[in-house]
């Protein structure tokens, strides 16, 4: 592993959350571009992300969103 | 200079901009509440679940938060950040009410973990290109459990993250801390989210112990 691929590591959530400095964000680009185990290393956190936030997102029962609907008029408004 | 064009009461019907809710009929702040603010029921639903980790208190943090939200409706103005906004008051609600009734100690167990690569693990003694299989393997329960069973603080930065998409800006205002905690929360919660997964993973025989 050399210094640019500890760079990347380093900073790899970052990247993958867009909160990297501009120069970062393009030498981090351009390195991935370049290093095959460093871009799969890159596709698993990605996918890890994925598959939490799909697995992660559950829709509401029916009976609360009848239920808000319902009460919203009795709620002191401000 | 419109106000004035030959009107010498124009100064005092100016109104700031952010006034206009104010001017609505209590029907009228119903209907855009419930157009703009009820279709991110599930969405807060799904982090009530997450936050307060079953479904009946889930229901109840939700219902409390959007009677708060209706009733500082007039604070929030048009054309910010709503998303962000009603998860700063689903967030600020369950860390003050619901909290207090299942703390649990877990703060010590993600000290631990601080720098757990789960793809570290995995590279290390599997071939090449399975690493994303096992991923697909993980049920439902077992990654909703990981991060649920994360201390509180990782739990909400990590889900705000990586569910919601929020920025490091917008998860310190809806936290209420400053960005450089927001960042050591998630790398952290990340690394313990990563460690619970991978433990699973060995304990179903996904993976040999390393």
């Amino acid at each position: 592993m050399d210094a640019d691929c500890e760079h990347l590591v380093r900073q790899l959530h970052a990247f993958l959350d867009g909160e990297c400095d501009e120069g970062w964000e393009v030498a981090l680009r351009a390195h991935l571009a370049d290093c095959p185990p460093c871009l799969r290393r890159a596709d698993f956190e990605r996918r890890l992300r994925m598959i939490v936030a799909t697995r992660c997102r559950q829709a509401a029962p029916q009976v609360l969103h009848e239920r808000l609907v319902r009460m919203l008029p009795s709620w002191p408004q401000g | 200079m419109a106000g004035h064009a030959g009107d010498s009461d124009g100064r005092t019907r100016r109104r700031p901009a952010d006034s206009v809710r104010r001017h609505l009929t209590d029907s009228e702040r119903r209907e855009t509440f419930e157009r703009e603010v009820l279709p991110f029921v599930d969405q807060l639903y799904s982090a009530a679940l997450r936050y307060t980790r079953n479904p009946a208190d889930a229901e109840d943090l939700v219902q409390e938060s959007v009677a708060k939200a209706y009733a500082a409706f007039h604070q929030y103005r048009p054309g910010t950040n709503l998303r962000a906004w009603l998860y700063r008051i689903l967030t600020n609600t369950y860390i003050n009410a619901y909290r207090k009734e299942q703390r649990r100690p877990t703060e010590v167990a993600a000290d631990a973990a601080e720098d757990f690569s789960l793809y570290d693990r995995i590279a290390s003694h599997r071939e090449a290109a399975a690493e994303t299989v096992f991923l697909e393997r993980l049920t439902d329960d077992e990654v909703r459990e990981a991060l649920s069973d994360l201390p509180e603080q990782f739990r909400i930065a990590v889900y705000l993250a990586d569910v919601e998409g929020f920025s490091y800006a917008e998860i310190a205002d809806i936290m209420g801390t400053p960005i450089g905690t927001v960042m050591s929360r998630l790398h952290r919660g990340r690394s313990a989210l990563q460690k619970a997964l991978y433990s699973y993973a060995v304990e179903r025989g996904l993976l040999a112990r390393s």
